[in-house]
């Protein structure tokens, strides 16, 4: 099997849905929030940097990943916990500088390290999983959203999808192309 | 965006201080006075400590104004500029420190026993020592920290308070400059200030991380106290338009920060002296891991580090000013137990000595405290008018 067939396996097919592309951003923050408001949900929108203020108009609500590092740390605290009593006073207990085989102060740095380290993962983790990572080859709607333009993107299957319906509102809303697309 | 960034902004303008709050401080100032002379007559060496406790809490408060101060200029930091006069405000105390500093001489061989003739004689050790632990250069000393802290204050919040009227850019890169001079002059200074102070109450005892353990108190603190002041001033209207949420959010993950820092080097310090056992260091802990005195170091723990951390880890938990105040009045009254625990175990390491009077001497701190923070607020805007960043702190607006 060659490479370029292998890629074309495994590459993102995304699915087909409609878009609208906008040259000002702030005409496309409002267009998201019409967006919103006429009863879309589940769209995406794509912007060459961080806009303020999109993830309001887009009702998108805080993300969960705070709670997967709380947790997550949490279980690198009591496993830190668990392993230093573990290996110094049950499965090979040495006794150093005469303090008590289990002497917490000693291991306070391990717990917090691992604290630390189960919490980064997870939450990298998370990240990967929730934003559907690695994509290879993932459609691209228009080689300029890496620039300086920006796309909504609805799929068809999008809660209030209506094609008619979103070309008139993207346009109204300062669209300066609309197009049926896969992403 | 959110709504409250369209807010209508009128021009800063001076606090106008209730009468209440004026008789208030008066009245805490006064009672301190009057508790402390009460003590003196009582019990000499305990009136002292007292003394020593509430005048660091509150010398500390005042550097640490400052210091937040310097730290906004010197990383050209822009969020800040709406709420920075606040923590100038707490700098105006330093003067008052200054002649609290010169009163603490007279109670010093009360409190420190290198002092003593006799025990200096009957020990090497502190004859050992004897060469930075005398009263000359403890004068000396004392008298050139407050020397250079006044210089910079004169700078830093002078030259702030100066660009109101004239509106300079070039004040804009003074400041910096200046700011940028303080830090390691404040940092050298102020570790030293707290080993004479704090440190050499205990002379055998010495920790390498002191100095750093006293900043990060006075700068949790610090934090915490600004919080305060900045919601009081929210509260009574003042600076809408100005500061709101947002400027809130940052320095709730500023106070959460060193809330994290504090806990660090403390445990850091403790660790250390722990793990090498060296009679010379662990006596300083001894005292404090026996008897009431313990009880006193774990609630340090739990209510210094661990209570704010869970209370502070939410967003919306900095973001809403009651519940980020009651945390910022949970760390201001934990600073006053981590000054109590650092003093109080040279007056007695057996029981925890505590009462009113306590309390009353630190609130007669406090008084003076709030006396010249509310006069420097009532005479300046309470926003720098003409500060070339200020757009920036108007439109403050945090994402994550």
């Amino acid at each position: 099997m060659g490479i370029e067939s292998l890629i074309e396996k495994i590459s993102d097919k995304g699915q087909e849905g409609f878009a609208g592309i906008w040259e000002d951003e702030h005409q496309f923050v409002e267009a998201a929030r019409k967006t919103r408001e006429a009863g879309v949900e589940g769209f995406e929108a794509i912007s060459p940097f961080p806009l303020h203020g999109i993830d309001e108009a887009m009702g998108i609500p805080r993300s969960f990943i705070p709670w997967v590092t709380f947790f997550a740390g949490l279980t690198g605290c009591a496993f830190g916990l668990w392993f230093t009593w573990w290996t110094s006073a049950v499965d090979w207990p040495i006794i150093i500088a005469g303090k008590p085989m289990w002497s917490l102060p000693a291991f306070i740095p391990v717990v917090f390290e691992l604290t630390i380290l189960f919490g980064a993962l997870s939450s990298v983790g998370a990240l990967i999983a929730i934003c559907g990572l690695p994509k290879v080859e993932p459609p691209v709607i228009d080689a300029t959203l890496s620039s300086h333009r920006f796309a909504l993107f609805v799929p068809k299957k999008a809660k209030g999808f209506d094609q008619q319906k979103l070309t008139d509102l993207f346009k109204q809303s300062g669209a300066t192309e609309v197009k049926e697309t896969r992403f | 965006m959110s709504a409250s960034t369209h807010a209508t902004r009128s021009a800063p303008q001076p606090l106008v201080v209730s009468s209440r709050l004026k008789t208030i401080s008066m009245v805490f100032a006064f009672l301190g006075l009057a508790s402390f002379v009460a003590l003196l007559f009582m019990n000499k060496e305990r009136a002292w400590h007292a003394y020593l406790t509430g005048y660091f809490y509150f010398t500390s408060l005042a550097l640490g104004g400052m210091f937040f101060a310097a730290i906004q200029h010197l990383s050209k930091a822009g969020w800040s500029v709406n709420i920075r006069r606040l923590s100038e405000s707490m700098a105006s105390f330093l003067p008052v420190a200054f002649v609290g500093g010169v009163i603490l001489l007279i109670g010093a061989p009360t409190l420190y026993l290198w002092l003593d003739k006799g025990a200096v004689a009957a020990d090497h050790l502190l004859q050992h020592k004897s060469g930075y632990l005398n009263m000359t250069f403890f004068v000396i000393r004392l008298v050139a920290f407050f020397g250079i802290w006044i210089f910079f204050w004169n700078k830093i919040i002078g030259l702030s308070v100066k660009q109101d009227e004239t509106g300079e850019e070039k004040i804009t890169s003074k400041l910096t400059a200046f700011s940028v001079a303080f830090a390691p002059f404040f940092a050298i200074t102020y570790s030293f200030f707290s080993i004479d102070l704090l440190m050499s109450l205990e002379p055998h005892w010495f920790s390498t991380m002191f100095g750093v353990y006293a900043f990060a108190g006075l700068f949790q603190s610090t934090l915490a106290f600004l919080v305060l002041l900045v919601i009081y001033c929210m509260k009574k209207g003042v600076l809408t338009g100005y500061v709101d949420e947002n400027h809130l959010h940052d320095l709730g993950k500023f106070l959460f920060a060193f809330t994290v820092f504090w806990a660090y080097i403390a445990y850091s310090q403790f660790m250390l002296i722990w793990y090498a056992n060296l009679p010379e260091e662990t006596v300083f802990f001894i005292h404090r891991m026996h008897g009431g005195w313990l009880w006193v170091s774990a609630s340090l723990i739990v209510f210094k580090f661990i209570v704010p951390f869970l209370a502070l880890l939410p967003q919306r938990a900095k973001r809403n000013p009651n519940h980020l105040a009651s945390v910022a009045v949970l760390i201001l009254i934990m600073q006053y137990v981590d000054f109590y625990w650092l003093v109080y175990p040279n007056l007695d390491s057996h029981h925890v000595v505590f009462s009113i009077f306590e309390v009353l001497v630190w609130l007669g701190f406090g008084g003076a405290f709030l006396m010249t923070t509310f006069r420097f607020l009532s005479k300046n805007a309470i926003i720098p008018r003409k500060d070339p960043r200020q757009a920036e702190s108007n439109h403050h607006h945090v994402v994550y």
